[in-house]
């Protein structure tokens, strides 16, 4: 038996120790975990560059080399916290158990949740960087201004966790997670101003562009990144925000009830 | 401390209309080891769960939950600083190895690092899993996770310890072992609560049992004196029908009690030279005279029969 009282660990601790466990777990195959971000963009440049840029030379006043630059590393970083927070916590509720073992310490079910969207955020940033350092050596990313990337990609990649979790929080059968993947992000991909401009779109759909969360991760990294600025990058940002704190509020109250039965 | 660590007062548990806990009460004094027995589905790990917060009570009014003077609802994570939890499953990360299952579980609980290391080498020595700590988890015997979830439930010096059925599927050494460790826990002032359906487990270890039937207490109390009190002395059991109508027409002793099924027949008795006697009139075959155990009180207080929820 102890001495002391023990104390219960403040709410920046709890967090810290559950993104912790994520790290533990993705660095532990560090050349499995870590060449692929940086490969990825590498494949994206060859293709483009050799293929597809020799027919597409601009695309909104830049060439479209920057034009897709100033965008994959936030999508980068939506797809890395996507899986993240579909297959790799549907694993960890459902097959692992590893959140009823994690409960059992002094961590509530709100704690384990926030601190997987920060880490869905980390990872986020983490893959984000990679397609930066990349397309900046390649000089298809205008620099210092390309480096913005690196903090909205922790932005997309919290956002896109938590909305994640509230997709995983529906599911019961881990193959529904396709619907979610082919249904939702990989349109998404194409309709977000990834790889043309929204203002082609029809006027028609376009204010259904400004409801993808995508977009404004991409305008938030693309327009400062070409030095365009507008009050309309501080709505993004605020959208951002509010997306990722109103899918974590409600995926919590959600998972709690799969967990705490 | 010197009141009880917990207190249950009638708590109520359904699950979609069906009462898993139904108006339990009991308390668990400090630096015992307390053991819920039940069939499967009778309730038990709902209980253990209730206590951490890992499942939560009805919101009945007249009920309590106490533990460390704290209401799991309100103050779980003071309960879960001070307790060690033993699940069911062993759920350990098997992404990575025994000392970095440790590690986190520190991180968790708020240890700093060179605390969490040395901790971490006394309890993995103390429960002979020294060799073992850069382990892969999927290496590990079923025996060795056992004992690695229990020295993660140990991390954080708990003052109670939270088992849901400890020795379930292991081996007669590693439960002895088990038991032995759990025994110095508790005379080094711990205090145990554990689920099990093994009655010997219960009466090696436990203190005090209490006896859950279709998620209410039946029967309470230390496990020798219920072998003494609410059960015959001696059984004699025929597992083979042939030659029952015998024995039931030489049955004369007083105060037998006589239970049968299709397929055996025992007869409960105080007398044992009276047993004797009519166990040495049958021929030889499948028929013992054996004292009785917890085992018989247990199956005397919640009946032979399965039940729907097994």
């Amino acid at each position: 038996m102890r001495d002391s009282e023990p104390r219960v660990a403040g709410l920046a601790s709890r967090l810290f120790s559950i993104w912790y466990r994520h790290m533990r777990v993705y660095t532990r195959n560090l050349i499995s975990n870590g060449l692929p971000p940086f490969l990825e963009p590498v494949i994206f440049l060859l293709g483009v560059g050799l293929g597809l840029g020799r027919y597409i030379a601009s695309m909104d006043g830049v060439p479209y080399l920057v034009f897709l630059a100033t965008a994959l590393p936030v999508t980068s970083a939506m797809f890395t916290s996507a899986y993240e927070c579909t297959f790799g916590t549907f694993v960890r509720l459902e097959f692992q158990k590893s959140y009823d073992g994690m409960i059992a310490a002094p961590v509530t079910v709100a704690d384990l949740f926030v601190g997987e969207v920060l880490w869905a955020g980390t990872k986020g940033l983490f893959f984000s960087a990679c397609v930066v350092i990349v397309m900046a050596a390649f000089g298809a990313l205008p620099l210092p201004m390309g480096v913005v990337a690196v903090p909205i990609g922790f932005l997309t990649g919290a956002m896109f966790g938590a909305l994640s979790l509230l997709v995983t929080s529906f599911v019961k059968n881990i193959n529904h997670f396709n619907f979610y993947f082919t249904g939702f992000l990989s349109p998404m991909f194409f309709f977000s101003g990834t790889v043309f401009p929204l203002n082609s779109l029809p006027r028609a759909i376009r204010p259904l562009a400004e409801l993808m969360p995508l977009t404004h991760a991409i305008r938030l990294t693309r327009d400062p990144t070409l030095a365009r600025f507008s009050g309309v990058l501080l709505a993004d940002l605020a959208f951002l925000v509010l997306v990722t704190i109103v899918a974590a509020h409600l995926a919590i109250r959600r998972l709690r009830r799969r967990i705490v039965v | 401390m010197s009141g009880p660590v917990i207190i249950f007062d009638n708590v109520h548990k359904s699950y979609r209309g069906v009462k898993a806990v139904d108006g339990i009460s009991f308390d668990v004094p400090p630096s015992i080891c307390f053991g819920l027995l039940g069939r499967n589905g009778a309730g038990k790990s709902t209980i253990l769960r209730i206590l951490y917060r890992k499942a939560e009570r009805d919101s009945t009014p007249s009920s309590t939950v106490s533990v460390f003077g704290f209401d799991p609802e309100r103050d779980e994570l003071a309960i879960k600083c001070r307790s060690g939890v033993v699940p069911q499953e062993d759920n350990l990360d098997e992404e990575l190895d025994v000392t970095q299952n440790l590690l986190v579980f520190a991180k968790l609980y708020g240890m700093p690092r060179p605390q969490a290391e040395a901790r971490i080498a006394e309890l993995l020595d103390f429960m002979e899993l020294g060799e073992k700590h850069r382990a892969n988890i999927r290496e590990l015997s079923g025996g060795m996770k056992r004992r690695l979830v229990i020295v993660r439930a140990l991390l954080n010096q708990p003052r109670l310890l939270i088992l849901d059925e400890p020795t379930t599927g292991l081996d007669p050494q590693v439960r002895h072992s088990i038991w032995e460790k759990l025994r110095q826990l508790k005379r080094g002032g711990l205090t145990i609560m554990l689920t099990t359906h093994y009655m010997d487990e219960a009466f090696q270890l436990c203190d005090d049992v209490l006896i859950v039937e279709k998620g209410q207490a039946v029967l309470r109390g230390n496990p020798k004196a219920l072998v003494e009190q609410h059960i015959e002395r001696y059984v004699l059991e025929l597992t083979e029908m042939t030659q029952a109508q015998q024995v039931l027409a030489q049955l004369s002793l007083s105060d037998a009690r006589v239970e049968r099924s299709d397929e055996s027949l025992r007869i409960y008795a105080g007398d044992y030279g009276g047993l004797q006697r009519l166990s040495d009139q049958l021929a030889p075959g499948e028929h013992h005279l054996r004292p009785c155990t917890l085992e018989d009180v247990f199956l005397k207080a919640t009946g032979r029969r399965l039940d729907a929820r097994q």
